[in-house]
């Protein structure tokens, strides 16, 4: 047992209790700010993370739980990414009519069990961290609860987020059925003798089910849209973000360290979903008109290309995905943290509420429009080198598998559609005519400092990829590869 | 004639799929919620019997695990269905069409 290897989450799970009381003590007009300190809190635990090491895997509760290089990458990122949803949702606090500090603690121990899900080696700890993580956001979608659309998002995501951990948990049960054990050491030692019995593949198939639900991947993305839409911002925003990173190390943990002999047989079959998805977020997106439903399809599309690291399955595929996440984060953020100030006041979300918007605010006009480049992937931006990255790898895949190159039209196909409806967002700000308001919009400097952030990140992961292409290399080395 | 291991193991699937089928083919908010735990109720069958019958006890700690995420995710639940209710008056699906493609 060794407890001082999870610290982190201990901490962030304190530090969440420490703002349900302070709010106890807080006059209603201070709660917001509670919010600044929970940024501040978590902000303080991720440069602590800074100092952390894991050379060598190190393991605590049994085995159960694992701190290396993989899962620290992962902690770092979700840290991160918390910071600045805490940061957003101060912004968004007057929408919201009651329960603020709530809120904020609930998006930490939504993050708490996101870092567990990192160093997840037992499907025991997949299953708790996965549902702390999808339980959490149950709350976090419906929290506007005068607004229908806020509870409809919580309601659809409620039915079919039980619905998926209901497979993922009855395909645990068979798989230990099988093997007689839940940690992923062991299943490794008896995946070769488990691997003819179809029990043991139907089982390890219902866990796919369970993980592609969480990661929206085609067939379990029908969710995604609506969620993304009716959801505070905030929370989409992290639901984009960290719910969907918890899920893609949870994949590339299943299937690189727990059962890789079996994994190596399915590449068809992960190549086909990649494939689908990557259409289907990107043909779906084309007609919408919803900012924030337009970019629920786009994370559809993005788990697509993602899962062509996975598809691939070398070391340069997976490290790919964790360079992809890492300016995928910066990207998303910046776009989000956007709307979350513009839509302020205007119902629907529409794409129109951002026309003119250079003239209302240029810092805004430009984070959002360097967003919508990003993630469409034109050089010189993150986005581009991600997909550069994801490409490559699928092509030396290409070698062996020659249905690689027929993904690889897929994918540049997607790319090509998906230029159209991201620069529609960039025209609306800079070249629509006949917008209503044009009263310049305030932004308070905590907002400023992470849109100025997320720009730096996007300029500095797009013109000198190499340290995080580095420590992607170095953090898949814990998988088996 | 004592119950094996498939007895448990078929009970379990059956419970499975009876669970699916609700929550595809019922049209009321709690029913296709009861279906659902139905669902994970299976799962908990089957981890108990295979337990059992490995005489390895991780299956029963699981099973703990499921029975409090269960009922974390049910009051979670409830609460969402009873706001829906109450700003609503319904608890149907067909009438949850706010948002569509």
């Amino acid at each position: 047992m060794n407890l001082s290897l999870s610290i982190l989450e201990f901490a962030v799970i304190g530090a969440g209790l420490a703002i349900l009381l302070a709010d106890l003590w807080t006059p209603v007009p201070q709660k917001r700010n509670l919010g600044y300190a929970a940024a501040a809190a978590v902000g303080l635990i991720f440069l602590a993370s800074m100092l952390m090491q894991a050379a060598a895997p190190a393991y605590a509760f049994e085995k159960m739980y694992v701190l290396d290089g993989l899962a620290l990458f992962f902690k770092r990122f979700f840290l991160f990414a918390a910071v600045i949803v805490l940061v957003m949702s101060v912004e968004f606090a007057d929408r919201i009519e009651a329960g603020i500090a709530e809120y904020y603690a609930l998006i930490m121990f939504a993050l708490a069990g996101m870092m567990f899900a990192a160093s997840a080696n037992d499907f025991i700890l997949v299953f708790v961290s996965l549902e702390l993580i999808t339980v959490t956001f149950y709350v976090l979608t419906s929290f506007q609860r005068g607004r229908l659309h806020s509870l409809e998002a919580g309601v659809k995501y409620l039915i079919l987020g039980a619905l998926a951990s209901a497979f993922l948990v009855y395909g645990i049960a068979l798989v230990f059925g099988v093997a007689n054990t839940t940690n992923f050491g062991e299943l490794m030692g008896s995946a070769r003798v488990a691997s003819a019995r179809p029990v043991f593949l139907l089982g390890l198939l219902l866990v796919l089910v369970g993980l592609g639900f969480k990661i929206a991947a085609f067939p379990f993305q029908i969710w995604a849209p609506d969620v993304y839409q009716g959801s505070p911002a905030p929370t989409t925003a992290f639901l984009a973000v960290g719910s969907k990173a918890a899920g893609f190390i949870l994949l590339l943990r299943v299937l690189f360290s727990a059962v890789p002999e079996i994994t190596v047989n399915w590449t068809k079959l992960l190549m086909v979903i990649a494939g689908m998805t990557i259409l289907y977020g990107n043909l779906c997106a084309i007609p919408q008109r919803n900012l924030k439903r337009l970019l629920g399809y786009s994370s559809i599309a993005h788990a697509g290309y993602m899962l062509l690291g996975v598809a691939a399955m070398n070391s340069a595929g997976s490290s790919a995905i964790l360079y992809y996440l890492g300016a995928y984060l910066f990207t998303v953020l910046a776009a989000f943290t956007v709307i979350c100030v513009v839509m302020r006041g205007v119902e629907g979300d529409d794409i129109s509420a951002v026309a003119g918007l250079h003239q209302r605010s240029p810092l805004l006009a430009a984070s959002l429009s360097l967003a919508m480049v990003s993630l469409a992937g034109i050089p010189p931006l993150a986005g581009f080198f991600g997909k550069f990255l994801l490409l490559k790898a699928v092509v030396e895949k290409g070698a062996t598998q020659p249905g690689c190159y027929w993904l690889i039209a897929v994918a540049i196909l997607g790319v090509v559609i998906s230029l159209y409806y991201y620069l529609g967002v960039v025209r609306a700000i800079y070249w629509s005519k006949g917008s209503a308001e044009l009263s310049d919009i305030k932004v308070s400097w905590p907002i400023q400092v992470s849109l100025y952030a997320c720009i730096a990140a996007m300029f500095y992961l797009g013109l000198f990829p190499d340290r995080l292409v580095n420590i992607a290399m170095e953090a898949v080395k814990a998988l088996k590869l | 004639m004592t119950a094996g291991l498939e007895h448990y193991l078929v009970v379990s699937a059956i419970l499975f799929c009876l669970g699916l089928l609700g929550v595809i083919l019922r049209r009321n908010l709690l029913i296709i919620y009861m279906s659902l735990e139905l669902m994970l109720n299976a799962a908990n069958l089957a981890f108990v019997a295979l337990s059992r019958f490995n005489n390895n006890l991780d299956g029963q700690i699981m099973v703990f695990f499921i029975i409090t995420v269960a009922a974390a995710e049910v009051a979670v639940g409830l609460a969402l269905i009873v706001a829906l209710y109450r700003k609503r008056q319904t608890a149907h699906v067909e009438d949850l069409t706010l948002m569509k493609l």
